[in-house]
């Protein structure tokens, strides 16, 4: 990364990576600031995206599969009935990918880190774990909406659908669902670093999204205070009704801000007291 | 660069910019600043009960600034747990750390600003990244500008022999290499304080010697602490300033490397003649402490082929009474000498176990 925030080119690299010369101890240590530490641990993120591909095209293909069953299977069986709520289901699909994508990869990196003894680390980090934590987050955010984005684009060419795209709602609206999604995916973060063998089973947790993305907002009402229910219901408005950000009631869009940081700061004060234990059982790092 | 301006430029509140500030010589702060690290009544037990395992049982422990320390015990004994309390990894019963006067308990941020660690076992760093990726992001991590510290990474990577990988992912490299990166990227950030669990696990004979090298200029000319945890004697012999042997929890030795050589009670000679026999070997185990026998001493080395050699703790008048029983055996000495203990010696002495041993009657 260049001082300017840009990604280190490769000629700048192999420049750098010349031997040192002993004679030129060149060092002005400065400070990292907030902004140096989301340029790195989203320039991390970046690199292992475009390094290693395999990873995000597997999960690209498995979610295009199961929608190709999803709707063949569908229509085979349902036939007309499909057809009329095939838009809903395009949009309660994008945003599974999504929560999915945002659930596993949070709970799942925090496991990793545990494995790889790099947990510790950020946890050691002047900058205190919480910034860590959240930029590391949004990172995983930022990636699952651009896998997320290729799914929706392959679910509307193959079924000839037309959504209303516009991403200065969508891109919102669906990032602050799943911001509740991400505070599931902290708790389960912790837990996991607590009890390393339950991880795999919380995975299956994803799974209850399909509800939660399919609650039934009209008729109970109090589902809406559930993670991504309310914030599925308004995506539905959104890409099917073609209904604008702007044209939202203000009760709304509070409720959505709402349960999105509610969820993610209850995740994250679980994933803390779960370090804590850790720290207090000796366990943190252990794996 | 004073504490203001690095508000002005938004980083981690409540960081001691001591490491970002040049004016200040390593003697100056040496006089005027808190210990690297002060270790006070610190207690650690694991579970409850019958089953419960007392790690640590108050320790205390103060390590100078620019020192290396070596800490060493059998497995169990509580390095490992005394490493992870100093990080606030673990949070102890009882007792406070302070790093460089910076409470762990009350401000860990403050705190970890000058720390890094490499723990055993821990990877420590991203394999999927490259040396270098991952020396810049580590150093992000650890509170300090990447660009700003370019010239140290280089250094870095030139005196670890890593330059000519410093763009290959780490996954690709071989263990020992795959060490050397680990503790690279902990020394990428500049910490004035580092905690080394094990560091030369895994390294040839030629790695582990340009880790010592390294880790010894680090301390010497750049006045980094270093307390360095390993099973290897000739490691800690060789670096360490200082050595504090743990056993069952606590310290049972702290000195010097050469204090701790000539200060055990290891006054042994070693006394060799073809005329110490079975049954004058025996005499002699009745009358005083020997430490070994060792007969028929090959071809080729410096004693007589056919020799025995007796070592005997013997030191004041027992070594007058040992020549007496000799004289009187009618032994000709061929050679005698002072055994100059090894460190592994010492510890053996103190903790009653071997280097890399379980503990006896105690769970790890």
């Amino acid at each position: 990364m260049s001082r300017d925030g840009s990604a280190a080119s490769g000629s700048e690299r192999a420049r750098s990576s010349a031997p040192a010369d002993p004679a030129d101890p060149v060092d002005d240590p400065r400070p990292a600031t907030y902004s140096h530490l989301a340029r790195a641990v989203l320039y991390r993120e970046y690199l292992i995206f475009v390094r290693y591909p395999a990873n995000a095209i597997g999960g690209i293909v498995v979610a295009l599969f199961f929608f190709g069953v999803l709707f063949y299977g569908g229509r085979l069986l349902a036939g007309q009935a499909l057809t009329d709520s095939l838009s809903g289901i395009i949009v309660g699909y994008f945003l599974w990918t999504l929560s999915v994508g945002a659930y596993s990869s949070v709970s799942n990196d925090i496991g990793s880190e545990v494995q790889w003894g790099t947990l510790e680390r950020h946890i050691t980090t002047p900058f205190g774990f919480a910034p860590v934590a959240l930029l590391k987050g949004v990172a995983k955010v930022v990636r699952t909406f651009l896998t997320s984005a290729v799914v929706l684009a392959v679910m509307l060419l193959l079924t000839g659908t037309r959504l209303s795209l516009d991403p200065i709602t969508v891109v919102p609206v669906a990032g602050l669902a799943i911001t509740s999604v991400l505070g599931l995916g902290f708790a389960a973060g912790g837990v996991t670093v607590l009890y390393k063998r339950i991880g795999n089973w919380l995975n299956l947790l994803q799974f209850g999204f399909i509800a939660l993305i399919s609650a039934p907002v009209l008729d109970a009402p109090w589902t809406r205070f559930l993670p991504l229910a309310h914030g599925s219901a308004m995506l539905q408005r959104a890409m099917v009704d073609g209904v604008r950000l702007w044209e939202f009631g203000l009760a709304d869009l509070a409720l959505l801000v709402a349960v999105a940081v509610g969820y993610l700061l209850g995740g994250y004060v679980v994933f803390h007291y779960a370090t804590r234990r850790a720290r207090r059982l000796g366990v943190l790092g252990d794996y | 660069m004073a504490r203001s301006a690095a508000s002005e430029r938004g980083g981690p509140r409540g960081r001691d910019e001591s490491r970002f500030d040049e004016s200040r010589s390593n003697d100056e702060q040496a006089d005027a600043s808190p210990p690297a690290l002060a270790i006070e009544g610190v207690s650690k037990r694991f579970g409850d009960g019958d089953d419960s395992v007392l790690a640590v049982d108050d320790v205390s422990l103060t390590v100078e600034r620019g020192s290396i320390v070596g800490l060493l015990g059998p497995n169990g004994a509580g390095k490992t747990t005394l490493i992870k309390c100093a990080l606030g990894i673990v949070l102890p019963d009882a007792g406070s750390v302070r790093v460089f006067g910076a409470d762990v308990g009350d401000g860990r941020r403050a705190a970890y600003a000058n720390v890094d660690a490499m723990l055993e076992g821990a990877r420590n760093d991203y394999w999927r990244l490259t040396v270098r990726e991952n020396l810049r992001y580590f150093a992000t991590i650890a509170g300090v500008d990447p660009d700003s510290v370019r010239a140290r990474h280089d250094r870095l990577l030139d005196r670890l022999e890593l330059t000519e990988k410093a763009d290959t992912p780490v996954r690709e490299l071989s263990r020992g290499m795959k060490q050397k990166v680990s503790l690279a990227s902990v020394l990428a950030g500049g910490a004035e304080l580092v905690f080394l669990d094990e560091p030369t696990l895994g390294l040839d004979v030629e790695s582990s010697r340009t880790l010592r090298r390294e880790l010894r200029r680090l301390a010497r000319e750049e006045g980094l602490t270093i307390v360095l945890s390993s099973h290897d004697m000739g490691v800690i012999e060789d670096v360490c300033d200082r050595v504090v042997m743990m056993a069952n929890g606590r310290i049972v030795a702290d000195d010097t490397v050469a204090a701790l050589l000539t200060g055990t009670d290891r006054d042994v000679v070693r006394v060799v003649s073809a005329d110490i026999d079975d049954a004058l070997a025996a005499s002699l185990r009745e009358r005083f402490d020997v430490r070994g026998v060792e007969t028929g001493l090959g071809e080729g080395g410096r004693d007589r082929p056919g020799s025995t050699a007796v070592e005997v703790a013997a030191a004041g008048d027992a070594l007058y009474e040992l020549m007496d029983a000799l004289r009187e055996a009618g032994v000709t000495v061929e050679a005698i000498e002072t055994v100059r203990p090894e460190l592994e010696d010492v510890f053996v002495d103190l903790t009653g176990t071997e280097p890399g041993a379980e503990p006896r009657g105690r769970s790890p």
